[in-house]
């Protein structure tokens, strides 16, 4: 067979996969969240709303918009102090050595970790009664150590960011250990000769050249936080009360909770929005490499 | 102004030794090339004076100043990397001006010390460009402008024309000396092309496994060499290394071919060394030795001739219209005032 | 007295030693914390012991009525195991096909696979929930199976496409001029050469597949639980039984830190899908 026809038979069952798996419900969504679908009733048709639903979700739903809201800082503060955090880290470890190099091969533990599970681990440490934080505090400052963190809606807030920082920082410092590997080592060398002191190196020289990485670890953070849903269910579950319902964990709640699946499928068609965005500019950065 | 004083300088990486327990000096203004095979420790030679390498042992002063704990910024010099090290997100304007900036050099300083310093290196036009759009030519005078744009006490070049093709090299290496000659600082200047370090040295510190084998004028190195590596590794082609023995007044090898006359007493165990230079080629029978030619090649300005007795085998350069066949007998006679003479166990020369 | 440059780098790597302890010690105690927790018995497990008798208990427990643990087991090492015995011959043809030829829309193709990567889990898992449920896929292995390719695919087929990138194309030519048709060259020269990476990329399916929750939620409910999703079953009325939780959280994670020990060179490139490096 000629390689002509043989390049898109090869990609042709990956194709279907793809199309079959993630395209067909990205448009079946769509096309549900013009519907009442309700799951209590059999199957389709049912009644066709227009956009609706996003009427709905705009103009009668406070709770929609605490999501966002929610949903908007915690992707914030997550990006933010992942990546400083990450990028702390990465400088120190970067240089190599034996203790840099056993530290960097840890890294990759907690990151393989289900995100589920470091909720579990996070509920756990954060127990007023036996966890390890108030002991923590029980002895270095008293005074928090009885504290509910996770029945106060702005402590349980942190807990989550606490707790996706802590999952995602091994990551971001891979990658960014990486990015510093591949700037070359005479520009740096050629700044301190210049007469840099190491801040200046730092400021002048590395990070400048280490933007296109940063890029993409901010955007790549910035979608798997706006898409948080695992952490959160095990950790807070969305509460107390609504303060700590991420969008995912909305459409969860609405769509299976409360059966309307066409009203879910409209915000979850709402949080598609912002991704596009940054996949455009994630691929972006992907294909001006080659 | 500065001399540079290298005591006992040592490096080791584990049981490895890059440097061995060197000591150099290095006068102001001097132009010193460090020059070796790959790997002989060149590089970290320099880096140490630079500051990017800590010494395992010894001592390093620039000017009055023992350096051995400052940073490379407080050491006052000025680098141009093999690689030239640009910073690639700055246009070469603020390439050059940076070691300026960076120390905290008035403003109003700046721009016409970083003309000047362009207009050395014949840059001004690119002065808005990046380094990414250059030629490999212009980013070599980039990174030389940005040592030259301050007056370090010294300036550290790690093979700076390496990178270049042959044609642009030669043309860098004379403006590269023009440039030396103008600015009068003590340079270090590290190579593995003898050519560049004929040319530019003032003298030549010729390494070997960590270790100066000789320093000395290019021209001393080059017809008064220390010993066999440095003989052989100066010159090209190399200079004819012979094996053999004196017996009454004739340097005879191994195999019982008698070479040339020789005023030294008997002894075995030795090196000849000649010069291809010195070898005439001359019609059989009227030189030193007849030999079969192995191999004529023309370069164009002269002809090498390869001749080749028992295993070993000798270059002689002739003058360009001169011809030889392949397997036809040819004579060469050896200018006697030429000689080297070299132990063959410790290499080292031997001189009556 | 001021300090000279090597001494002020000197404590300032001596500072850094310390902050780069403080880290790793940050990293390791939540998980050390719930490691230590899967060991203690149901009183200490409540009384922030650092030192306690170990018991093995809590493993066998997990296992016996009614929290029967190996069925979730079961069900994730199934689940895991297909998606990936799936995903990647499928990826690896087209990660070969995209690495050495061009297509028409091959751009557009991969960004495209890049982008479902991308989209959020929940808009993904609604329709899937419906057709399911219309045709009783619903708390099937063999549904969330499906559903995990959506995941899946595109890392697999970026992370092979990869490292096919990386293989010289000459042998494949010189093989190819030696008479091989083009089937032959990917089966005797392609995929021995690419095992390596092919292995990486179906060890990290294979970590995402048994990681993953939100579809094992959604989808399952019973039978096709895994295990994940099987954490829920030690929130007792009386509160978490929290030496279950983290017995059943070691058989979650033990396995995949080895996968991930093995895989940790390629971790970084397979994450961010060739946007590094
Ligand atoms: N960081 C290091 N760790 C271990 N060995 C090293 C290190 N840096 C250099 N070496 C070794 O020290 C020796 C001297 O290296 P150096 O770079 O000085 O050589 P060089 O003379 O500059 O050679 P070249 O002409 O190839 O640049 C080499 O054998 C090299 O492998
Ligand atoms: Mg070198």
């Amino acid at each position: 067979m000629r390689d002509r026809h043989l390049k898109y038979l090869l990609v042709l069952p990956a194709v279907i996969v793809v199309f079959a798996t993630a395209i067909w419900p990205l448009v079946e969504s769509l096309r549900l969240s013009f519907y009442e679908g309700r799951l209590s009733r059999p199957a389709f048709p049912q009644s066709f709303l227009g956009v609706e639903n996003y009427t709905w979700a705009f103009l009668e739903e406070p709770a929609f918009w605490n999501s966002v809201w929610v949903t908007a800082t915690y992707t914030f503060w997550t990006v933010l102090l992942t990546t400083l955090l990450a990028l702390g880290l990465a400088l120190l470890l970067a240089p190599g050595g034996r203790l840099r190099v056993t530290v960097q091969s840890l890294l990759i533990i907690p990151f393989a970790m289900s995100p589920a599970l470091i909720g579990v681990s996070f509920r756990f440490m954060f127990n007023p009664e036996f966890g390890l934080f108030d002991a923590f505090f029980g002895i270095v400052f008293p005074p928090l150590a009885t504290i509910s963190w996770l029945s106060d809606p702005t402590l349980a807030f942190w807990v989550c960011i606490m707790a996706d920082v802590w999952g995602w920082i091994p990551f971001l410092t891979l990658v960014l250990i990486g990015g510093l590997a591949s700037i070359p080592r005479d520009t740096i060398e050629a700044a301190q000769v210049d007469g840099a002191s190491g801040w200046r190196v730092l400021k002048d020289v590395t990070l400048p050249q280490l933007v296109p990485v940063l890029a993409v670890v901010l955007i790549l953070k910035a979608i798997f936080s706006l898409k948080t849903f695992d952490q959160v269910y095990m950790l807070t579950n969305g509460g107390p009360g609504t303060a700590t319902q991420t969008l995912s964990h909305y459409v969860y709640f609405n769509g299976l909770k409360y059966s309307q699946i066409g009203y879910s499928a409209a915000v979850a068609w709402l949080m598609v929005i912002p991704m596009i965005f940054l996949t455009y500019a994630y691929a972006k950065f992907v294909f001006q490499k080659k | 102004m500065a001399k540079v004083v290298l005591t006992n300088l040592t490096k080791r990486w584990g049981d490895f030794v890059g440097v061995d327990n060197q000591s150099l000096e290095i006068h102001d203004k001097e132009f010193l090339v460090l020059l070796g095979p790959s790997g002989c420790g060149k590089t970290t030679t320099m880096r140490m004076i630079a500051g990017l390498e800590d010494p395992t042992a010894g001592e390093i002063r620039i000017g009055d100043r023992v350096v051995n704990d400052a940073l490379p910024k407080d050491r006052d010099i000025a680098m141009v990397f093999q690689n030239y090290g640009l910073y690639p997100h700055m246009t070469i304007y603020d390439n050059i001006a940076y070691p300026l900036k960076v120390r905290g050099t008035p403003k109003p300083e700046i721009e016409p010390r970083v003309q000047k310093a362009a207009e050395q290196v014949e840059l001004t036009e690119f002065l808005h460009r990046k380094p990414k759009a250059l030629s490999g030519g212009q980013r070599q005078r980039v990174a030389l402008a940005r040592a030259i744009v301050r007056h370090p006490q010294v300036f550290l070049m790690d093979e700076p024309l390496s990178n270049l093709d042959a044609k642009l090299r030669v043309s860098m290496r004379a403006e590269l000396k023009h440039l030396s000659h103008m600015l009068q600082v003590t340079t270090v200047y590290v190579t593995h092309d003898q050519i560049e370090a004929m040319t530019l040295a003032d003298r030549v510190a010729v390494m070997k496994n960590g270790r100066i084998q000789q320093l000395g004028t290019p021209d001393e190195i080059y017809n008064d060499p220390a010993n066999l590596f440095v003989a052989g590794f100066i010159g090209s082609p190399a200079m004819n290394l012979i094996e053999g023995r004196i017996e009454n007044g004739v340097f005879v090898t191994q195999g019982g071919f008698a070479v040339t006359k020789v005023e030294a007493p008997n002894r075995s165990g030795l090196v000849l060394g000649v010069r291809p230079e010195d070898l005439t080629i001359v019609e059989p029978g009227t030189g030193d030795f007849d030999v079969p030619v192995y191999a004529f090649e023309n370069t164009g300005e002269s002809v090498q001739i390869t001749g080749q007795f028992n295993r070993q085998r000798v270059i002689a350069k002739g003058d360009r219209y001169l011809k030889r066949e392949i397997e036809e007998m040819t004579g060469m006679s050896v200018d006697q005032k030429h000689l080297y003479l070299f132990d063959q166990s410790s290499g080292e020369r031997i001189r009556n | 007295m001021a300090l000279t440059g090597k001494q002020k780098k000197q404590s300032w790597n001596a500072l850094q030693i310390v902050l780069i302890l403080i880290a790793a010690f940050i990293m390791l105690v939540p998980i050390v914390w719930i490691a230590m927790a899967a060991f203690k018995t149901h009183v200490d497990v409540y009384q922030l012991k650092l030192f306690f008798a170990p018991t093995l208990e809590n493993f066998k427990t997990v296992f016996q009525a009614p929290y029967h643990l190996e069925q979730k087991l079961f069900n994730s090492t199934i689940v895991a195991f297909v998606t990936v015995v799936l995903a990647i011959p499928i990826a690896t043809c087209a990660a070969y096909s995209f690495s050495r030829f061009t297509l028409r829309g091959q751009t557009v193709l991969l960004v495209m696979i890049l982008a479902t990567q991308f989209v959020p889990a929940v808009v993904i898992v609604l329709p899937f929930f419906v057709m399911f449920r219309d045709i009783g896929l619903l708390d099937t292995r063999l549904g969330l199976i499906l559903v995990n390719l959506s995941i899946v695919m595109p890392f697999a087929i970026w992370m092979i496409k990869g490292f096919i990138d990386g293989i010289p194309m000459d042998t494949e030519e010189a093989a190819l001029v030696d008479g091989s048709t083009r089937m032959q060259v990917i089966r005797n020269i392609v995929l021995p050469m690419a095992a390596p990476g092919i292995v990486t990329a179906a060890i990290f399916c294979f970590i995402i597949g048994w990681n993953e929750f939100l579809f094992a939620l959604i989808l399952t409910s019973k039978d096709a639980v895994t295990l994940p999703i099987g954490l829920a079953l030690f929130k007792a009325e009386e509160g978490d039984l929290w030496n279950l939780l983290a017995a059943a959280g070691i058989i979650i994670m033990v396995p995949m830190f080895v996968l991930a020990l093995i895989i940790q060179k390629h971790f970084v490139q397979g994450m961010t899908m060739g946007a590094v490096r």
